[in-house]
């Protein structure tokens, strides 16, 4: 075994030394039987090697590996959203909207609860507020009505555009809907106690326009995406 | 046509329409390529690597040929492109696990506890044996060579070493395998 030739068995088997070699390793086989049955037996591994099979695994892996899968598929097939332009608010900017919806539906409540019984400070013609132009310029039902037509209008295009938007600020948007919502729901309770009351009537004028507003920017943002 | 020959034509034309359904996003599609590649990717798996992480590696190498199926363009059969991705996860997954690369079997390295028999066709389990008692390098370079038919200095590419020290390798599994399988 401490023959020189024994480590080039396997080239030779596989047909790797050149011809000087090849030449100088077959006439050494012819004269050493040691080498001679050391390559019938690394070639009955290479045969053996050869004829390996293949076997399945014990257990199905596939159950796993479809579970594994399916995430990685929706990844994979859903369009690259990166690719698209997504926009959001910020959350400074979407808290600050917040915050101040909840002062303004506050402020309703408390006209609510206290306006109807007794004139809050604001009925006061001399400290009332200068109503919008809009609100000068249009009756007051005709205003809502089409209020009312807007924002319908403008709340079936978000829910068309909502896709377009990135999930943060779908649920901001909706949180933000919802608190103007309970807004304008208060002015109008309040409303239906006192149907003249300026303020109420002018709180909910502007708290419709700042849903119209919501609305529009968050379908110009779907737009731009 | 001759009918082996007819029944490899349609098993070729069946994958082909199973691999460009899977690319498509055909969860059954890659369930039926999974279905006939698996017993390949699995045997190599589990003779390169340690027979109990065979059944993980496996389910990474078909997660990997999914969410690579993009990249498959067709040059080569679908077999093949698993295969080689089955081959670089493997080695992937021993430079994660850090086991030592390129070590020999000294000559009189024994085998013993495979048992020695001659070697006839219907002791392969004992052939499988010893031969998952080589050494990690050893193991590696005479699966990818005598088992897979890939050639030294591809091997010698995947394993990050050179071209002889594949061959030095394979001939020192090749002894101890014969050895083993001589007594």
């Amino acid at each position: 075994m401490n023959d020189i030739w024994i480590n080039r068995l396997s080239e030779y088997l596989d047909g790797e030394l050149d011809n000087e070699e090849r030449a100088a390793l077959e006439a050494h086989l012819a004269t050493c039987g040691q080498c001679y049955a050391t390559l019938g037996e690394l070639s009955q591994v290479v045969t053996r090697a050869k004829a390996l099979q293949n076997t399945e695994p014990a257990t199905d892996l596939w159950p796993d590996i479809r579970a594994r899968l399916m995430p990685a598929r929706d990844t994979r097939i859903a369009p690259a959203p990166a690719r698209s332009r997504r926009f959001a608010f910020t959350i400074p900017q979407l808290l600050a909207a917040c915050l101040a919806l909840v002062m303004l539906s506050g402020g309703v409540v408390w006209m609510a609860l206290g306006g109807g019984a007794r004139r809050a400070p604001f009925d006061n013609s001399a400290n009332e507020p200068t109503p919008p132009p809009e609100f000068r310029t249009v009756s007051n039902e005709r205003w809502k009505v089409q209020s009312d037509m807007a924002i319908a209008d403008l709340q079936d295009a978000l829910t068309l555009n909502e896709g377009k938007l990135d999930t943060a600020t779908v649920r901001i948007v909706r949180q933000n809907l919802a608190v103007i919502d309970r807004a304008i729901s208060q002015a109008q309770r309040a409303l239906k106690r006192d149907p003249g009351n300026t303020y109420l009537n002018l709180h909910l004028a502007n708290t419709m326009r700042q849903k119209i507003d919501l609305l529009r920017r968050a379908n110009a943002l779907a737009g731009e995406s | 046509m001759p009918r082996q020959v007819l029944e490899e034509t349609l098993t070729a034309d069946s994958i082909a329409a199973d691999t460009a359904l899977a690319q498509s996003g055909d969860p059954s599609a890659f369930e039926r390529l999974y279905r006939t590649h698996v017993a390949r990717v699995h045997t190599l798996v589990r003779r390169m690597l340690d027979a109990d992480e065979a059944d993980d590696v496996t389910q990474d190498v078909f997660i990997r040929a999914w969410q690579k199926l993009s990249t498959f363009r067709g040059e080569s059969a679908f077999g093949t492109w698993l295969h080689r991705l089955a081959v670089n996860v493997v080695l992937a997954r021993r430079k994660s696990i850090g086991v030592e690369r390129g070590r020999f079997i000294p000559d009189d390295a024994p085998i013993d506890a495979a048992s020695g028999k001659p070697v006839t066709l219907e002791l392969s389990m004992d052939f499988e044996e010893a031969l998952a008692r080589l050494p990690e390098g050893a193991r590696q370079v005479f699966v990818l060579h005598d088992v897979e038919g890939y050639r030294h200095d591809e091997i010698a590419r995947m394993l990050g070493v050179v071209p002889g020290t594949s061959k030095s390798q394979l001939h020192h599994a090749r002894m101890a395998l014969r050895r083993h399988l001589d007594r």
